[in-house]
């Protein structure tokens, strides 16, 4: 494979992994807010109004940024009904080529979210809520952890195309 | 084209898809996306982020990371392994007792957990090698933690009652209290079966010998300790929730704060124990969530086509049928859809097809609610789609083959269907405890 290639997929690993490693310990941040909005609400009786919502913005960062480092772990289901009986080297074939639909839908997807993310800009979107927080920050976030995704997904690309020859590179 | 022939092209493109061995997320997006394309022209685009988008509106959702990470700690930090204990020497010398224990024990997990994974994990781990050492029939045993787990999302808390209730605008404390008595009921019938079975086969279930469960009665009490725990937990987690203490997500956050204080003072929680169990929450609840934001996608196509109506009028209009013979299509073609379909994606497609239907043909939506509830039960468990099948390949020891896996869940999808019948003729089963306790006075 090209050295580029190699550089790529290193990479771009190594990126996945960072960020997905941070981002599997935010579980904790959720959990310690909604308990937080649980204890001031009954405790000491001065309801936020903020909580549930805030754990919103941190679960969806928390599943579309750690997409790219699960689908590294292959944590994805597939159907394996064919496939599980096929060597490894054929199942690297295949996915060679299904892998660009992959990518396709996350293409789709980084569209929709950029545009959806420049109209939050341009009209300062804000949450219907009495918190009435913005909108362009999870955005940002979501378009930056499909980027990322689409990136994984290339170098998952990548690695298939070298398995099926026969070669490693990770 | 017509409706039918869109939605056969589409459901047959996904088909094609899934059987090359792509993951399931990226199959359904990508046919979703496409047909979005080919039927609405190049300004559908954005139609896969706006779809995708409506699961952070959906907000109820964020418990099932929290309930996949309780399950973690609670399989990992040797709670469940105290559970099976107690329940292994208090029906050990019955005949069959150690299988009646597993499925006593799969009732208790389910009640601290929303999701069948907790429950299968702890059954193919701690309980099938116990049981397989003793001699149990291997392919009975398998049924039992598969079945037993399965009660996970019927027993509240329910992950897939609250899924249910954000696309059926229900309540989700009712919808939870609703499967109180079913998740019971088949639970009971469960053991029936066992209890039938080993009469009539005893070799399948060799009685455990007596000198094994033979302790004095004040260390045989002393083993009922472990139950405490699991009962603070569901205390804490949904007996709050249900008195209408904390709200539904919160609920989920105090079960897990719980059970992260159960397991680090028993000691067992290591840093690298936890660390294995926040990595694998992560990995689990993206491959949820992303079939689910793929599979919204494709709703918002069929949706697009007026779905809605098109079965409307296809089974009342032109078909005539009555609304119960209705219902029992639906069910049916549950099944159907589910040799083709992802079980969770099917959760997401079907439900907004059917639930205004149901409710516009006069029936209850909580039982509907229980209905759906246990006919996924039922999909999770059967090939050739199958979180339960698959989890249990990858969890179970390695003599258990696949063929046993699969003959393994016959007679229970067979006390399953039973159970689902009788509380179609009998709707008081899911509905008397929600009545009972929001109408009292």
């Amino acid at each position: 494979m090209p050295k580029l290639v190699v550089y790529y997929v290193k990479y771009v690993d190594s990126i996945s992994t960072k960020l997905g490693r941070a981002t599997m310990y935010t579980i904790f941040i959720m959990i310690g807010v909604l308990l937080l909005g649980a204890i001031t609400r009954n405790i000491l009786n001065m309801p936020l109004s903020w909580t549930v919502e805030m754990a919103q913005f941190i679960i969806t960062g928390y599943y579309i940024v750690g997409g790219a480092y699960s689908m590294q772990l292959e944590d994805h289901v597939r159907m394996d009904l064919l496939y599980d009986r096929f060597s490894g080297k054929t199942k690297a074939k295949i996915d060679v080529v299904t892998n660009i639909f992959l990518v396709l839908y996350l293409v789709a997807l980084l569209i929709g979210s950029i545009s959806s993310t420049m109209y939050a800009i341009e009209y300062g979107e804000r949450k219907f809520s009495q918190w009435n927080p913005s909108m362009i920050p999870i955005k940002l976030i979501m378009v930056a952890g499909i980027f990322l995704m689409l990136l994984q997904a290339v170098s998952t690309f990548f690695k298939d195309l070298a398995k099926a020859r026969g070669i490693t590179i990770s | 084209m017509s409706y039918e022939a869109i939605a056969l092209t589409m459901s047959g493109g996904m088909l094609v898809m899934l059987l090359t061995g792509q993951r399931i997320f990226a199959a359904i997006g990508f046919v979703s996306a496409a047909a979005a394309l080919g039927l609405y022209g190049t300004g559908a685009i954005e139609m896969p982020f706006n779809a995708a988008f409506k699961l952070f509106n959906w907000y109820p959702m964020l418990t099932l990371p929290l309930f996949i990470y309780m399950g973690y700690i609670l399989s990992e930090s040797g709670i469940a392994d105290d559970l099976y204990g107690m329940f292994h020497v208090w029906f050990g010398n019955l005949k069959g007792g150690l299988a009646i224990g597993t499925i006593g024990l799969m009732v208790v997990i389910s009640a601290m957990n929303g999701l069948s994974v907790a429950g299968m994990a702890i059954g193919a781990t701690i309980a099938l090698p116990e049981m397989l050492r003793r001699n149990y029939d291997k392919v009975m045993i398998t049924g039992v933690v598969q079945a037993g787990s399965s009660l996970g999302i019927l027993v509240p808390p329910s992950v897939v009652l609250v899924l249910y209730g954000m696309i059926a605008r229900q309540p989700v404390g009712r919808l939870w209290l609703a499967g109180v008595v079913p998740g019971l009921m088949m639970a009971g019938l469960f053991i029936v079966y066992i209890v039938i079975r080993c009469k009539l086969q005893p070799e399948l279930a060799p009685t455990v010998s007596k000198e094994e469960l033979d302790m004095p009665f004040k260390e045989k009490l002393k083993l009922l300790k472990a139950g405490i725990v699991p009962f603070l937990i569901f205390f804490f987690m949904t007996g709050l929730f249900i008195m209408g203490v904390t709200s539904l997500v919160e609920s989920s956050a105090v079960g897990a704060t719980a059970a992260t204080i159960a397991a680090l003072a028993k000691g067992t929680m290591t840093r690298k124990v936890m660390e294995e169990a926040i990595r694998k929450t992560l990995g689990i609840s993206c491959m949820f969530m992303w079939i689910i934001l793929a599979a919204l996608c494709f709703g918002a196509v069929f949706d697009g086509l007026g779905a809605v109506r098109a079965i409307e009028a296809l089974f009342i209009t032109k078909w005539e049928l009555t609304p119960w013979q209705v219902l029992i299509m639906m069910q049916l073609s549950y099944i159907v859809m589910g040799m083709f379909l992802d079980d969770t994606a099917m959760l997401v497609i079907v439900a907004p097809l059917y639930v205004p239907l149901v409710i516009t043909l006069g029936f209850n939506p909580i039982w509907y609610g229980i209905l759906y509830t246990i006919t996924c039960q039922i999909a999770y468990m059967t090939p050739p789609f199958g979180y339960n099948l698959f989890l249990m390949r990858a969890m179970a020891p390695p003599e258990i083959t696949l063929t046993d896996i699969y003959r393994s869940i016959i007679p229970f999808v067979l006390v399953m269907t039973f159970a689902l019948i009788l509380i179609i003729i009998f709707p008081q089963i899911a509905l008397w405890l929600p009545d009972l306790f929001y109408n009292r006075g």
